[in-house]
């Protein structure tokens, strides 16, 4: 607890002295220090979008990263959990700033009293949005405004893509596989964008707006018989083991499916989707995934 | 006049469940044929196998610690199952399904061998104080279970044999549970002995029972059923309870004339519990579980106040 203190009659000076600049959050428009020199970024759609914009981050969750940023992040010191961040070890780091939100929303008031916390969170259907906004804020603050700029023009091109890929290509469902069972998910859930931002139409519309999905059959599956599965293996997602997406769906109910007759079966980069959803590389990886998968479909 | 009618209701429920389900058996959209061989079947024999094991297993467990108020999940049975899953999934990920449900029958075996030795310390004067052992038991083995998977990251594959459901079960995906039907076989031939044992060890061992011995056949067949029950859908609380005390208390205690009275109520209850979580929120689905502990706590407190009390009986 002394090195709290301490550590935040340290911090509170300069976070007073240094420059801010207005940006967008989940919590409505704040003032971000400008250009700090040592972020901590509790969120990992954050991390994701930070590391795009070629930002170098001193402190990171301990949580197993998707693949493409397990690289970067081998380096980075981890301060506690994306739940429960360790106040301490955070505080001995003395960031300038720490970006949450997501699964450690809960946290940004505490957090906020050891440096500027900026909730950062991305959800809903509308994410492609927040992605942008997300864009533009770390730009603002880091003053990489050309960077994001760029950024911005790259994901509009694969969404142009992945669009034109999937335009007339049939109705698709997105569902999640866990340790042998299935949940639906519909345009309005947290992997809702694919339907809405993509046009993608749903094989069964109005699934009921739930953040963690529709707990369902084979049996729903086949009834309402996409034309596309879009599938993410939460078990791959977090690093377990345990049965695979694709033993999961090897059965007869699946396969009597459009979807599975014609093999239009996509699985998802899990881990992208599931725990940086949001993300720049996340959202650019999963739209040329789908567009490279859709594009190879006669229509 | 009983025996027709519950014949009656359970051929109604079979039928009930075959009928209903996400996928229309009429639209043609799903090949009529597939749906019932792959799904409704498997599901249907799933939830009547489920049931009946875990049924049988609380009367088991019962007579073996002369306690009306025990049940396999007050044992610490499947949280002990599940740290045996656990273990093996850590050690050896892709072990074969039977591989498994050795290491969680094995481990579940050593979870109720530790709760009968626990029973055998706690003072008999008042009933509810070995279920509130077990509670605790239990609670201390799922505490563990829950730290090694939070730690190894494996809490939402606990998740999945936590929440008893079974919107998994397709054609494949669940024979372990004839096990069950096999078991109870096996418990028909030691039903005698068990009624015996539910005298009281001392009583038993005086009648030329081999105490020891029966309670660990005894134990074996309980924990392989709940084994099989944890690996293939989870766990299903209040089963083991509800059931075998409605029976006893209408019937006296013959386990081999009530044996299968009490699988064929279990494995009803289940199947009921499991038409009702498919149909509140069609098509999406609802725990077979979560069902059963609604009407389950209900029926629990019903047996506790309601019904007559003989005097200088527990329970």
């Amino acid at each position: 607890m002394k090195a709290f203190f301490c550590a935040l009659a340290l911090v509170l000076p300069t976070a007073l002295q240094a420059e801010t600049v207005p940006v967008a959050t989940a919590a409505g428009e704040v003032q971000a220090p400008l250009t700090p020199a040592k972020t901590v970024a509790l969120d990992m759609a954050a991390i994701d979008t930070l590391d795009a914009l070629d930002v170098a981050i001193i402190g990171r969750p301990d949580i197993a990263p998707p693949a493409y940023l397990s690289e970067t992040l081998a380096s980075v010191p981890t301060v506690g959990t994306l739940f429960e961040p360790d106040f301490e070890a955070l505080a001995a780091l003395a960031p300038d700033l720490i970006v949450a939100g997501g699964r450690s929303q809960a946290q940004v008031q505490p957090l906020s009293q050891i440096a500027p916390t900026l909730d950062m969170t991305i959800g809903g259907a509308d994410l492609l949005n927040e992605t942008t906004a997300r864009i533009d804020a770390y730009a603002a603050i880091y003053d990489r405004t050309d960077a994001g700029t760029a950024l911005k023009a790259e994901l509009d091109a694969d969404l142009a893509a992945a669009r034109d890929a999937i335009t007339g290509k049939g109705k698709a469902m997105i569902i999640l596989t866990n340790g042998g069972k299935i949940s639906a998910y519909g345009a309005n859930s947290r992997f809702g964008w694919l339907h809405s931002a993509l046009d993608l139409p749903e094989a069964y519309p109005g699934l009921v707006v739930e953040n963690h999905g529709e707990a369902v059959s084979f049996e729903f599956v086949a009834e309402a018989n996409p034309d596309w599965l879009l599938v993410i293996d939460r078990g791959a997602a977090v690093g377990q083991g345990g049965e695979a997406a694709a033993a999961t769906l090897d059965n007869p109910l699946i396969a009597g499916t459009t979807a599975g007759k014609t093999g239009q079966i996509v699985y998802l980069d899990g881990s992208a989707m599931y725990l940086a959803g949001g993300g720049f590389h996340s959202v650019t990886g999963t739209l040329e995934q789908l567009t490279a998968a859709f594009g190879g479909a006669g229509s | 006049m009983v025996r027709l009618a519950s014949a009656v209701g359970l051929l109604g429920l079979i039928a009930a469940s075959l009928m209903i389900g996400a996928a229309d058996l009429k639209s043609g959209s799903v090949d009529a044929d597939l749906l019932v061989w792959v799904s409704r079947i498997p599901r249907t024999a799933a939830a009547l196998l489920a049931g009946a094991g875990l049924a049988l297993a609380g009367s088991v467990v019962q007579l073996a610690v002369q306690n009306r108020l025990v049940e396999p999940g007050l044992t610490g049975t499947p949280e002990a199952a599940m740290a045996g899953l656990l273990a093996i999934t850590l050690i050896a990920p892709g072990a074969p399904l039977m591989l498994k449900m050795l290491a969680a029958s094995l481990a579940s075996m050593a979870g109720t061998a530790g709760f009968l030795i626990l029973a055998r310390h706690v003072p008999r004067q008042d009933p509810m104080l070995l279920p509130l052992v077990g509670l605790i038991y239990a609670g201390i083995l799922g505490a563990g279970v829950t730290w090694v998977a939070w730690t190894t990251d494996l809490m939402q594959y606990l998740g999945v044999w936590q929440a008893g459901e079974f919107s998994g079960v397709l054609r494949g995906r669940y024979e372990l549970l004839w096990l069950i039907a096999a078991l109870a076989g096996l418990l028909y031939l030691l039903a005698d002995r068990i009624t015996i044992l539910g005298l009281g060890e001392d009583r038993a061992r005086s009648l030329g029972l081999n105490a020891r011995q029966t309670m660990l056949a005894g134990l074996a067949i309980v924990a392989a059923t709940v084994a099989a029950v944890v690996v293939t859908v989870g766990t299903l609380p209040f089963v083991g309870l509800v059931v075998p005390n409605i029976i006893s208390r209408w019937r006296g205690d013959n386990l081999r004339r009530n044996l299968p009275l009490i699988a064929v109520s279990g494995g009803a209850v289940v199947l009921a519990a499991d038409v009702v979580g498919r149909v509140i929120r069609w098509p999406y689905e609802i725990p077979a579980g979560t069902v059963f502990a609604v009407i389950g706590a209900g029926l629990f407190l019903w047996l506790l106040y309601a019904a007559p009390r003989p005097a200088g009986q527990n329970g």
